[in-house]
């Protein structure tokens, strides 16, 4: 009883004018046995000690990325338009996890804006911002793992509308260091701030997606921090009135037990994060790195560039999904979404890169005739799942000749990942085009030496 | 299923509605919703919820200001304006409900008065008015697109869903912005949409209306300075119909046969600071009491026995043994039983010292429910039975289809300036709360609609105010 008190004052030090009194702490019950209060409790009991090696690893790469594709990102004209926490996934180049989501962006901008809010005496240390990331996206991979929808490119709603939302409540959660009610009410807070439809995923607003996850998190964080309060029950299955199941057909939660009782593992080290190495929708790398094998052979077989007079017709093999086939897509959106796009220009330049999104590159006659040759079919054992999806390119040349591609795990993807060499690589090319190179190569190392870094207004400072 | 046009005919329509088209029956409601949800709001602002988002919301500043409605000297940038204002409206369920249910002026009224504020335009009443009404229209026209919209709900609060849509059409109105840019900002709105019901009986349930108003507002702002988002998003299913198990929408027309869905469904207005469906379990369960008191003389509550309720299905406002003050606005059986301890329910029946009073809980533990199979979930066909038995084994029951202040029994006139009143006097003083009533009453004929922010701002304790803010 004496040490429960003691960790709860230690709790409210830590967060001083945000907090009620210990009194009035002590005074709530506690927590039921609900699925939402065992999220609440999770939050609020993880500590650094809980990050293995493995996941602190695997999460200073995704911050480095997500650093990285942020400051490219800021500039686009969506970026321009809109607020300064869009910028991460205004290209579509940030990191996709499976389930499928875009995990990072909707942390990361959070957990930097909250610790610059912090007073200067009170800084988290670069292991305590770290924490706080891996829980924003512990706590997402958990939530998509209550349904099976969640295992499929998504129909209904954006996914990171959905548990980014979440994902950057619990990391702010965990950094105000919020007791466990308030770490749950977060959660609930945040529920009603989330999901956003697919329509607009493949539009200039697709980045406010993430964008609004990591500041409506954040701000239903900093409202459970003064109080307000939301459902007890907002996870659970409640037959009649729904919850967070809101937004799935098919929901089973789970609770997830806590960290102090030992044998935790994060889901990042068992599933680690897909990196893009070009700024589109992940479903086309499979097809860019299978167009890509047959430009080569293309280009063995008669060197130069390819030439569409060669091609008579293109057969692309992908799974179904509405949103990412269209045939002539019309902005650099359209484009970022588009399987036949990504194949063509694939084909014709032997890969796909940022500079492949431009006006220029997307009107070249030579990429439009070959849009007009591609036909799509989607074979029965190519499922809409980013685990288990291939993706084949098939040209027919006007001779007669066959030559096929087929791309079963692109380079960058979870089960072939990205070396920290390739990694580093596109953090450059991003960073650069914003950040003198010095500033860019501190990062690099600010970011290696993260865990280490006793106050992480270094990594603030870097980032202005 | 893609059908094309009906987002394209949303955007037409916000773009080219004009004040000739108000007709006298449509001012005259709208100014009655105006008015009920500035009172309704004014008493909000005292309120645990909406001082809970007025310190959050002093976080930000802005160079933009607008007026914090019963505060005499704090502004706000103008979308937490909205916020606030809107969460104070919501924040004791007093505001006006619709058919198809939705609570339509509270995700409206303060987006507008927030944004007329910094115009440089400087609109007017007029102006006012009709962006209003366009945004009433635009919630009343995207609830016909479902038949789900129609039943009592049970998955996203229906506020959260087409508050938005409403508020960002309004906004977008007061702008003038163009066909284009109203569409989009429909699009841009509908990525805001969406909150669980479970958060309903909750202290969020408020902020579901002040996120409607404030992301509504921000949408058209954003589409005004020319984001996009999908041209189709209503026409989608996995557009604005993500929300929705049917959906079936509609193109809008402007001109020719255009009619105001307001003209042909009136609102409702509480009387109760309750869920709708308390009202009528209110009403029968007055009249049975009244009932029993005609039979056996004075009212002795350790006479009664059971009391059977027969309502309509609805999971989220059965609740029991409420503990809180939203669980008791969202409780079928509470407030049954304060309407027979009491004989009256009003914003004084949901204090904490009222719910935990001993007899009220007595009452509460003799309280059985039942759902009738032909009692339907819906605000236009529901009923409520309030049947008392007594300890000698009478019986005394009461029936209520239509509570006052029901749209087919609306409030008199008379009556909503006096709820108006007793609401805003709570928090203006007399000067102000007769200067809302009058600016209100003449809305249509007001150079500068910003003028009301001046009476809103009229509160009678100034000292009092500090002390609310100041609560950390």
């Amino acid at each position: 009883m004496i040490s429960t008190l003691q960790k709860t004052i230690r709790h409210l030090k830590a967060v001083r004018v945000l907090h009620k009194p210990a009194v009035e702490v002590l005074k709530h019950p506690a927590p039921e046995d609900t699925v939402t209060a065992s999220f609440g409790r999770f939050i609020s009991e993880m500590k650094p000690q809980h990050l293995s090696p493995v996941v602190l690893q695997r999460s200073k790469r995704m911050v480095l990325d997500s650093i990285g594709v942020g400051l490219i990102g800021s500039t686009t004209d969506v970026f321009e338009l809109a607020l300064q926490h869009c910028q991460t996934h205004s290209m579509d180049f940030d990191d996709t996890w499976h389930p499928a989501t875009h995990p990072s962006g909707a942390v990361l901008p959070a957990v930097l804006a909250l610790s610059d809010m912090m007073p200067a005496h009170n800084k988290p240390s670069g292991l305590d911002f770290l924490l706080a990331f891996n829980v924003g996206i512990e706590i997402q991979g958990r939530l998509m793992r209550f349904s099976n929808e969640a295992h499929n490119i998504p129909k209904r709603f954006h996914p990171p509308s959905v548990v980014g939302t979440m994902g950057s409540a619990a990391a702010c959660a965990r950094l105000l260091s919020l007791d466990a009610s308030r770490c749950s009410h977060a959660l609930a807070i945040a529920a009603s701030l989330a999901g956003a439809p697919m329509a607009n995923a493949a539009t200039q607003s697709k980045p406010l997606h993430i964008g609004n996850a990591s500041r409506l998190g954040l701000e239903a964080a900093l409202l459970a921090s003064r109080g307000l309060q939301a459902s007890p029950l907002v996870l659970d299955a409640v037959a009649g009135v729904a919850g967070f199941n809101a937004f799935y057909e098919d929901y089973v939660p789970q609770p997830l037990e806590s960290p102090s009782d030992g044998g935790h593992m994060f889901l990042l080290e068992e599933q680690d994060m897909g990196f893009k190495r070009f700024p589109a929708h992940l479903g086309m790398h499979w097809v860019a790195d299978a167009a890509a094998s047959v430009h080569k052979v293309l280009v063995g077989v008669d060197p130069g560039t390819v030439s569409p007079a060669q091609v008579q017709d293109i057969l692309l093999r992908v799974p179904q999904s509405k949103y990412i086939n269209r045939p002539f897509p019309e902005s650099e959106h359209e484009a970022r979404h588009s399987f036949q796009f990504n194949a063509c220009s694939a084909l014709l330049d032997g890969e796909v890169t940022m500079q492949s999104f431009t006006p220029a590159a997307m009107s070249r006659p030579d990429l439009l005739s070959l849009l007009r040759r591609v036909r799509v079919e989607h074979p029965h054992d190519n499922p809409a799942n980013f685990n288990r999806m291939y993706g084949e390119v098939q040209v027919t040349l006007v001779g007669g000749d066959i030559l096929k591609g087929r791309c079963d795990t692109f380079y960058g993807h979870w089960r072939n990942p990205l070396t920290n060499e390739s990694l580093r690589k596109k953090f450059r090319n991003n960073a650069e085009v914003v950040l003198p190179s010095e500033k860019v190569e501190m990062l690099v190392d600010v970011v290696e030496e993260l865990d280490g870094l006793g106050d992480c207004r270094v990594l603030l400072s870097q980032l202005q | 299923m893609l059908r094309k046009g009906i987002t394209e005919s949303f955007g037409a329509a916000i773009h080219a509605l004009n004040t000739t088209q108000l007709t006298d029956g449509v001012i005259n409601r709208s100014k009655r919703m105006m008015l009920d949800t500035l009172g309704v709001g004014l008493l909000g602002t005292r309120t645990a919820v909406f001082n809970k988002a007025l310190t959050y919301s002093q976080l930000f500043t802005c160079e933009e200001r607008s007026s914090v409605w019963g505060k005499s000297e704090m502004n706000l940038p103008p979308h937490y304006t909205a916020f606030v204002n809107g969460i104070a409206v919501h924040s004791m369920d007093f505001d006006d409900t619709w058919h198809p249910a939705t609570h339509p002026s509270g995700a409206v009224l303060p987006a507008l008065l927030a944004l007329a504020e910094t115009l440089p335009s400087r609109p007017s009443g007029l102006d006012l008015l009709l962006a209003f009404n366009v945004g009433i229209e635009v919630q009343g026209r995207l609830m016909r697109f479902s038949r789900e919209a129609y039943n009592i709900p049970e998955r996203f609060h229906p506020p959260s869903v087409v508050g938005v849509m409403g508020s960002a059409a309004a906004s977008a109105k007061l702008l003038g912005l163009s066909p284009a840019q109203c569409s989009h900002a429909l699009a841009i709105a509908a990525s805001s949409a969406g909150a669980p019901l479970a958060n309903a009986a909750t202290q969020t349930k408020p902020l579901h209306i002040g996120n409607a108003a404030r992301r509504g507002l921000e949408a058209a702002q954003l589409a005004q300075i020319g984001l996009e988002g999908n041209p189709a998003i209503l026409d989608m299913h996995h557009g604005f119909g993500v929300y929705y198990k049917d959906y079936s929408p509609s193109a809008m027309a402007a001109s020719g046969a255009f009619k105001w869905i307001l003209e042909e469904q009136d609102v409702a207005f509480k009387r109760i600071p309750a869920h709708l469906g308390m009202h009528w379990v209110v009403d029968a369960a007055l009249a049975a009491r009244a009932k029993l008191q005609n039979t056996i003389g004075s009212f002795d509550l350790s006479q009664i026995r059971r009391v059977t309720l027969r309502v309509p299905p609805s999971k989220y406002v059965n609740c029991p043994l409420p503990v809180t003050e939203h669980q008791a606005r969202h409780s079928f059986q509470f407030n049954a039983c304060s309407a027979l301890l009491d004989d009256k329910v009003s914003v004084a029946s949901f204090s904490e010292a009222h719910i935990s009073r001993p007899a009220l809980r007595e009452l509460l533990s003799k309280v059985k429910v039942e759902t009738p199979p032909d009692n339907q979930p819906s605000f236009d066909k529901m009923y409520c039975e309030v049947e008392i038995e007594t300890e000698q084994g009478h019986s005394h029951a009461a029936r209520c289809d239509t509570f006052y202040g029901h749209w087919r029994k609306p409030l008199s006139q008379r009556h909503l300036v006096e709820k108006f009143s007793v609401n805003a006097s709570s928090v203006l003083c007399t000067e102000g709360v007769e200067g809302v009533v009058e600016v209100i009453g003449n809305i249509e004929r007001v150079t500068e609609c910003s003028v009301l922010a001046l009476y809103l701002r009229m509160t009678s304790n100034p000292q009092e105010e500090l002390h609310c803010v100041n609560i950390q």
